[in-house]
């Protein structure tokens, strides 16, 4: 497959990495202007209080300080889907900014902070969303009447019930379980909080040139930054320009903030540029982390193991953070009803506020939190069959032709479902692979039966699949040829260390038959690059990459019709490789920098087809994208201790085509170590009382090290490649799906050494062994 | 503000810094030397590691008036200051993709030239130990210590072959 390419599917060294390893690379965080100011944000020890008085002239009056912003003296504005002010005389969660100061230095900015004398009314908090979603619960937003979520006079969610819960059903639920032989039913806890922990806590600058700002940005999001900031500040998009070179790993978090916000004002009232590094503790405290579910799966199925009724509730925990309302449940949802073939399905959700830091989108949009669930009710169904795990999921996995739903539908359209084309095809292949890697047949002995077990130790072996929608979406491109057949590709998307600078100057330059090395991305400026969402869903290589391929093509069509009459031939005769254009199966050809050189700069441009244009070829069903995953865990349990070690870990993906492997496999890596954080070491304490955060550094909460990973023989990842029907060269993407599998396969393993079930969802040692213990006392 | 003299990748710096100055904030700051990262800016997770005398430091935790009359080797003193060549550690974190966003490399890259210097020939578990207080969050780990156990090859067969 691989050798009809000369770019595509090859590991090439990535775009950043000389710059990266030569500690060359410039981040927001590395960036000092001339006369630039540091912001500093006081924020609110309080959960909920309204701000009584506020003095700061205190802080005012000390040397060196430029700038302070209240309530009292900015906008009264909502940042991007906000329920709160810009700043507020309000505040719903500790952490949350109450002043901000632009000074000459950040020492001055922070001695200024404790000079500010705020006087506040503590009001009552909730920060249990089971308490909170109790009729007399405290509310989070008073003037709100509920914590339930249904959207505000801006944010509208039409398909939302009046009771505010978010339903879909397709065939019948009551009839699906009449039919059933047996019906189980199950509750998991609250998934755990995890915290992105951006290797660089959000960093900003703004600086005006009269009337016209830029801001770099380290965000994965530009578009929604600029029109955050065009509203906010009420100023229009053509005089700002958002900058996210070198963004830092954002895994979800890195959406909008309102720091940027407060800092472009303070850069407009001094004249001078500012700068707002928060430090890991802020980062820690004021950010959003992952979205919380509390779910319930009940399955029914049929004697032989045939699945026929599913239905799915899933409450979500979004703390204070309103800026992504229901699309990770939606996400969610789609996660439920998708991984299997439903006969009758039916899922629901809502949304709870409560006093706390936000809870949103983070690696995997609000699937894995719910696949972690599903897939071990898939298990305890399997089991209650006494089936095979592995043969179980053969049985029934999503196949093609299997029903599947548009994600636009669930939120906004009309419930149907389409029907799958070229995406979700390809589980049989993958589990069928995984299950041969990780050797089952040798080592899955059957239920409540340990691989191995030596004294105390348990060896344990389990399964779980996974999928991510890489959203298909518009996005636009432009590739430039310069005058010595070179090309710019010009892209709003943003390269934040998951390889997009790379895949988007592979696809280009084998698509234009020019040399990788003669591609250079031009990424994530809002004032000259064509627009696209921006890197978030896993959607880079399926919408913004489509669009650059289209605008090579664009191009390449213009470099053809140049040198046909050059070459006395056709159009139709030629074709590009290695920068010559050639007529096929002759040896006539003109170099690309020669048609180049004599016609200036030729540019191809291109937006993205319609999604509902994108059709499967066998059954004419509108189709989206979906990526595959399976994940085998094979743990050991130490019962006296509660230690897990992961002993080896088997990763299977379906991500269409492969355009760089290894980078690919980097990202498998990254969604492995966290859901390892997630789910074993990554404990987010927070204090019940008050909703303070008590461990907002990297020592007492621990990410994943060297030592907690397998070792390079017992750590294997793969690809099945199925192109799709669409994205360059059938490539889909696959980022976030990596995560998905790879909790519940942990979890699944853990049951299957120790033979109890961790409901709670954080298999940490102390839970594992309160679980022993319990069982042990019957 | 005292007057320090720091001695940094070969070359000498007059500089007056506050007593409170970290090194890494006068390496970042008042010398631009910005290849050196921070990312938690308390010593825990290794991404600002500069070698001093050889031995692996946390620049975080170290102030700059202690760092005086040491050798002090940061990233951008790693690649042959004549020829511009990588060293190496960095020539293989590039060919094998050995970062993702990039921000714990040049500790890493670091970390692992000490772990080199003292252990040439290391096994896949020196290389995971002699790591291990270094983090990553985007989760290389499996392919960074491809990338040391490749370096050090590459060092050894050099040496036999007097390059």
């Amino acid at each position: 497959m691989a050798n009809e390419f000369s770019v595509l599917g090859k590991s090439l060294v990535r775009k950043d990495a000389i710059e990266k390893a030569k500690g060359e690379a410039k981040y927001i965080a590395d960036i000092q202007l001339p006369r630039m100011l540091h912001a500093k944000f006081l924020r609110s020890p309080h959960a909920h209080a309204e701000i009584i008085s506020i003095d700061a002239s205190k802080a005012e009056a000390l040397s060196g300080v430029k700038c302070i912003l209240t309530y009292q003296n900015i906008p009264r504005v909502h940042p991007l889907r906000k329920f709160e002010y810009l700043l507020d005389e309000t505040v719903h969660f500790p952490g949350e900014e109450v002043a901000a100061v632009a000074a000459l230095t950040s020492e001055i900015a922070e001695e200024a902070l404790k000079l500010i004398e705020v006087k506040y009314q503590v009001l009552p908090a909730v920060f249990n969303p089971d308490e909170a979603m109790k009729p007399d619960a405290a509310l989070v937003h008073q003037e709100y009447g509920t914590n339930i979520y249904h959207g505000t006079e801006l944010v509208q969610i039409p398909r939302l019930d009046k009771d505010h819960w978010l339903r879909l059903e397709v065939g019948s639920i009551d009839k699906g379980f009449a039919e059933a032989d047996h019906v189980l039913e199950a509750t998991f806890d609250w998934t755990p909080i995890q915290y992105n922990c951006s290797p660089k806590s959000r960093t900003v600058i703004c600086e005006w040139t009269g009337e016209k700002l830029t801001c770099l940005a380290d965000t994965q999001l530009p578009l929604f930054l600029w029109q955050d900031l065009s509203n906010c500040l009420g100023i229009p998009q053509s005089n700002i320009r958002v900058i996210a070179n070198y963004a830092v790993g954002g895994y979800g978090g890195k959406m909008p903030e309102k720091t940027a916000i407060l800092v472009a004002i303070m850069a407009k009232r001094t004249g001078r540029p500012v700068k707002a590094a928060l430090s890991r503790a802020e980062d820690f405290i004021s950010t959003h982390h992952r979205i919380s579910y509390k779910t319930s799966h009940k399955i029914g199925v049929k004697k032989e193991g045939t699945l026929i009724a599913g239905y799915h509730k899933i409450i979500a925990h979004w703390g204070g953070d309103t800026s992504v309302p229901y699309i990770c449940q939606a996400t969610g949802l789609l996660g439920c009803t998708m991984l299997y073939e439903w006969q009758n399905s039916k899922a629901e959700t809502c949304g709870v506020m409560t006093n706390m830091v936000g809870y949103g989108p983070m690696n995997g949009f609000g699937d894995p939190e719910v696949i972690y669930s599903l897939e071990r009710m898939i298990d305890m169904v399997a089991e209650k069959m006494n089936m095979d795990p592995v043969t179980f999921r053969l049985k029934n996995c999503m196949k093609y032709g299997g029903r599947a739903m548009e994600y636009e539908q669930v939120l906004y359209g009309p419930i149907q479902w389409g029907i799958l084309g070229s995406d979700l095809n390809s589980f049989p292949e993958l589990i069928a692979k995984c299950a041969e890697k990780a050797q089952w047949k040798g080592k899955w002995k059957g239920w409540r039966t340990p691989v191995a077990s030596y004294k105390y130790k348990k060896r344990g072996i389990g399964i779980a699949l996974g999928m991510h929608h890489t959203s298909f979406w518009p996005s636009s491109a432009i590739v430039k040829m310069n005058q010595d057949g070179t090309a710019n590709v010009l892209s709003m998307a943003v390269e934040m260390g998951q390889g997009y600078a790379t895949a988007i100057s592979q696809v280009v330059a084998e698509t234009l038959g020019i040399r990788y090395e003669d591609v250079n991305p031009i990424l994530a400026d809002t004032a000259a690059t064509p627009t696209s969402r921006g890197n978030v869903a896993s959607s880079g290589t399926s919408s913004p990459i489509n669009s650059a391929k289209l605008a090579a093509e664009h191009v390449k069509q213009r470099l053809f019709e140049l040198a046909a009459p050059r070459l006395n031939s056709t159009v139709d005769a030629l074709q590009a490789r290695e920068g010559y254009i050639c007529v096929k199966g002759t040896d006539h050809k003109i170099s690309i920098a020669n048609i180049c050189l004599a016609h200036w700069q030729l540019t191809g441009y291109a937006n993205n087809p319609p999604v509902e244009s994108i059709r499967d070829e066998k059954t004419g069903q509108v189709i989206h994208a979906y990526a595959a995953a399976v994940t085998i865990a094979e743990i050991e349990v130490d019962t006296e201790t509660g230690m897990v070690n992961l002993v080896k870990l088997t990763s299977g993906h379906d991500c269409g085509r492969a355009i760089n492997p290894v980078v690919i496999e980097n990202q498998i890596d990254l969604g492995v170590i966290m859901a390892n954080g997630w789910v074993r070491t990554e404990k987010f304490v927070i204090d019940e009382k008050t909703g303070i955060v008590l461990n907002p550094n990297l020592l007492d909460y621990k990410l994943i090290t060297f030592l907690d990973m397998p070792k390079s023989e017992d750590f294997q990842r793969f690809f099945v490649e199925r192109p799709c029907a669409w994205g360059p060269f059938g490539a889909k993407g696959m980022s976030e799906t990596a995560m998905t599998a790879v909790a519940p396969a942990i979890a699944n393993a853990i049951y299957n050494a120790i033979g109890i079930r961790i409901y709670d969802g954080f298999l940490s040692p102390d839970n594992i062994l309160k679980a022993i213990e319990k069982a042990a006392q019957g | 503000m005292p007057e320090i003299v720091l001695k940094i990748n070969g070359m000498e710096y007059e500089l007056k810094a506050s007593v409170k100055a970290t090194l890494a904030d006068v390496l970042r700051e008042e010398l631009g030397l910005t290849g050196t990262k921070i990312m938690c800016n308390e010593g825990e997770c290794g991404a600002c590691t500069v070698l001093i005398n050889g031995k692996p430091m946390l620049s975080c935790m170290m102030l700059a008036i202690d760092a005086q009359n040491k050798d002090i080797l940061t990233i951008e003193g790693l690649a042959d200051p004549v020829t511009g060549n990588l060293h190496p550690l960095q020539e293989a974190f590039v060919e094998l993709s050995g970062m993702q966003c990039g921000v714990c490399t040049p500790g890493m890259i670091l970390t692992a030239k000490a772990l080199l210097d003292s252990n040439p020939d290391p096994t896949e578990d020196d290389v995971r130990n002699g790591l291990s207080g270094n983090l990553c969050r985007c989760g290389n780990y499996r392919r960074i210590t491809e990338c040391v156990l490749e370096a050090s090859e590459k060092i050894r067969v050099g040496k036999k072959y007097g390059q």
